[in-house]
């Protein structure tokens, strides 16, 4: 049996792909470089649903939708993380989120 | 297709059209903006009404218009309409921002309304995205000193994040039901039992719900977004969405019912620590809004009790408590936002002497604050006194007693704002309020009174829409 005809890989490599992303999200402290990280997030899911798609599903279009609408959505997300984060960027000469902690308590 | 079923959304998505044209004008025309969206919320709340006894599905099976649904229409509906009547002084809004400030509710309102509607999965997850991201932008719309900014950022970072584990989730969901419709997926649950897929899954899912309820360990945006955002922003963001949390967490909390112990097991320690953490950090606080977002995190573990009794009292009460909820919190933020005139956070010392400053306000404020630590004859004691019937009816000796316990320590916290209303000196001069602000005072006063004491009406209809759902 061919590994990458397998859903078992494709499985892990999506896990693989969430972990990395939740560890950059919690690891780094560059904004940018935590927006990149969610997106690895989405993209871990949107892998899994291509996934379950291509080896189970009995309609094979379900999951190549949801993986565009996630696409189209992470695509807003990204549009309205920027623009916040040069808000951010404005306020305080930063993206850092270190910058970023005088809400405390 | 009958355009009823899909009235008020229809008639949402016509409003934020009109407020997106306003938004354009080059003159900024506050006044006029004001009142035509407060005018469409208030027709909006109508055509809600108006909607409420419609049944059936559109779009493919992917939206299913029920009593259920409905309720909470209504209810968003309402409050949009509450949020626009405190909105005539946005002293932390630029003039310019104002019609997009409005625009950013309705479609937050919008999309919380397709939300308690969706069945399918993916349609779950976009108007979950769609309320979402209007609330992003909402939260930075306040000028100020970057503490808009601070709190922003980090709502959409954790709302992200949480939003990654839901479609984690539901992608296993899907692989391993092999559907995305609630309907179809919810029978073939149990034949998970024996694989944790389905369970993972589902808590995954939940994750992105919890976000929007702010559930421990999905909480800690709450705090620093009361604190950072505009006061009417956080006043929508605690009670309008908060009311569509709880009905999406009530239809997928039913894919989870079959599971029995372990299911049930993680949802009653959620609750607990989200209650007891809630109610203990609460009392440090110095801020107000800060506080209030300590206790929302506190009445999110109290509404997850009904939740997790899978029966229809439960689901009933929570459903109940939802909508108390919205109507208690409000008064309270109301009153925030009154004594903040030019839309300051608000410290709980600065309440001082509100007694001699307005004494209606007063009122509304000791009526919001009762109602939210639980005391008779308030509509938040007949939500608590149902939630706990509810889970003892069920054998959850422990969670309601630990309930119970925490009831009382918010008490405390709870009346250190009622004691710096009455009994610190004032340091400002009287309050001057508008007749429509007295108006909704005294109306609110009496919908948590007369609720509080004749609950048998919302009860009863409550328990019809959740067997919808059953």
């Amino acid at each position: 049996m061919l590994l990458f005809n397998q859903l078992e890989t494709y499985l892990y490599v999506a896990l693989v792909l969430f972990f990395i992303g939740l560890y950059g999200v919690l690891a780094r402290r560059n904004l940018i470089a935590i927006l990149i990280s969610v997106e690895l997030i989405l993209n871990a899911a949107s892998l899994n649903f291509m996934a379950f798609n291509r080896f189970l599903a009995p309609h094979p279009a379900v999951g190549q939708v949801i993986a565009l609408f996630i696409m189209a959505v992470a695509a807003a997300e990204a549009a309205i993380a920027l623009s916040i984060i040069i808000a951010v960027y404005r306020k305080l000469k930063s993206v850092n989120v270190e910058q970023a902690t005088e809400l405390r308590g | 297709m009958n355009v009823l079923l899909f009235g008020p959304e229809l008639f949402y998505l016509g409003m934020a059209l009109v407020l997106f044209f306003f938004s354009l004008q080059r003159r900024v025309q506050v006044e006029r903006t004001y009142w035509a969206a407060l005018g469409l919320a208030a027709a909006g709340f109508v055509v809600a009404l108006y909607c409420l006894f419609q049944n059936g599905e559109i779009f493919f099976r992917a939206y299913k218009v029920d009593l259920f649904s409905q309720i909470f229409k209504a209810a968003l509906a309402l409050g949009l309409f509450l949020v626009m009547m405190i909105s005539r002084n946005l002293a932390h809004i630029e003039p310019r921002y104002h019609a997009e400030f409005f625009f950013f509710l309705t479609t937050c309102t919008l999309g919380m309304m397709m939300l308690v509607s969706s069945v399918e999965l993916l349609t779950i997850y976009v108007a979950l995205e769609l309320s979402s991201y209007s609330l992003y932008i909402l939260v930075p719309l306040r000028k100020g000193d970057g503490l808009d900014v601070e709190a922003g950022i980090k709502y959409l970072f954790i709302g992200a994040v949480s939003s990654g584990f839901m479609l984690f989730g539901l992608g296993y969901i899907f692989g391993a039901t092999h559907s995305t419709y609630l309907s179809e997926i919810i029978p073939r649950m149990p034949e998970l039992l024996a694989s944790p897929i389905g369970l993972v899954g589902l808590l995954l899912t939940l994750a992105g719900l919890f976000f929007k309820l702010s559930v421990f360990p999905f909480h800690f945006w709450a705090p620093d977004v009361y604190q950072g955002g505009a006061n009417q922003v956080v006043t929508f963001i605690a009670t309008a969405s908060k009311a569509a949390a709880v009905a999406v967490i009530l239809r997928l909390a039913m894919l989870g019912a079959k599971y029995g112990y372990s299911f049930t097991q993680a949802l009653v320690v959620l609750s607990i620590v989200s209650m007891t953490l809630g109610n203990l950090v609460a009392i440090i606080q110095k801020d107000f809004k800060r506080m209030l977002a300590y206790s929302s995190i506190a009445h999110a573990g109290y509404v997850l009790i009904g939740v997790i009794t899978f029966q229809e009292l439960g689901y009933a009460s929570a459903v109940y408590y939802a909508l108390a909820y919205l109507v208690m919190n409000f008064t309270v933020f109301m009153v925030l936002s009154e004594v903040a005139t030019d839309g300051q956070d608000l410290k709980i010392e600065e309440l001082a002497g509100l007694y001699s400053r307005s004494p209606l306000l007063t009122m509304s404020l000791i009526l919001g604050i009762f109602a939210l630590a639980g005391v008779p004859p308030s509509i938040g004691f007949t939500g608590k006194l149902l939630l706990f019937t509810s889970a003892m009816n069920e054998g959850y000796f422990w969670l309601v007693l630990i309930g119970a316990v925490n009831g009382t320590v918010s008490l405390y916290y709870y009346l250190k704002v009622v004691y710096a209303a009455y009994f610190l000196e004032p340091r400002q001069g009287p309050l001057q309020l508008s007749w429509p602000t007295k108006a909704l005072n005294w109306t609110l006063c009496s919908a948590i009174l007369v609720f509080g004491v004749f609950p048998d009406g919302l009860v009863e209809l409550a328990r019809t829409a959740v067997r919808m759902v059953l």
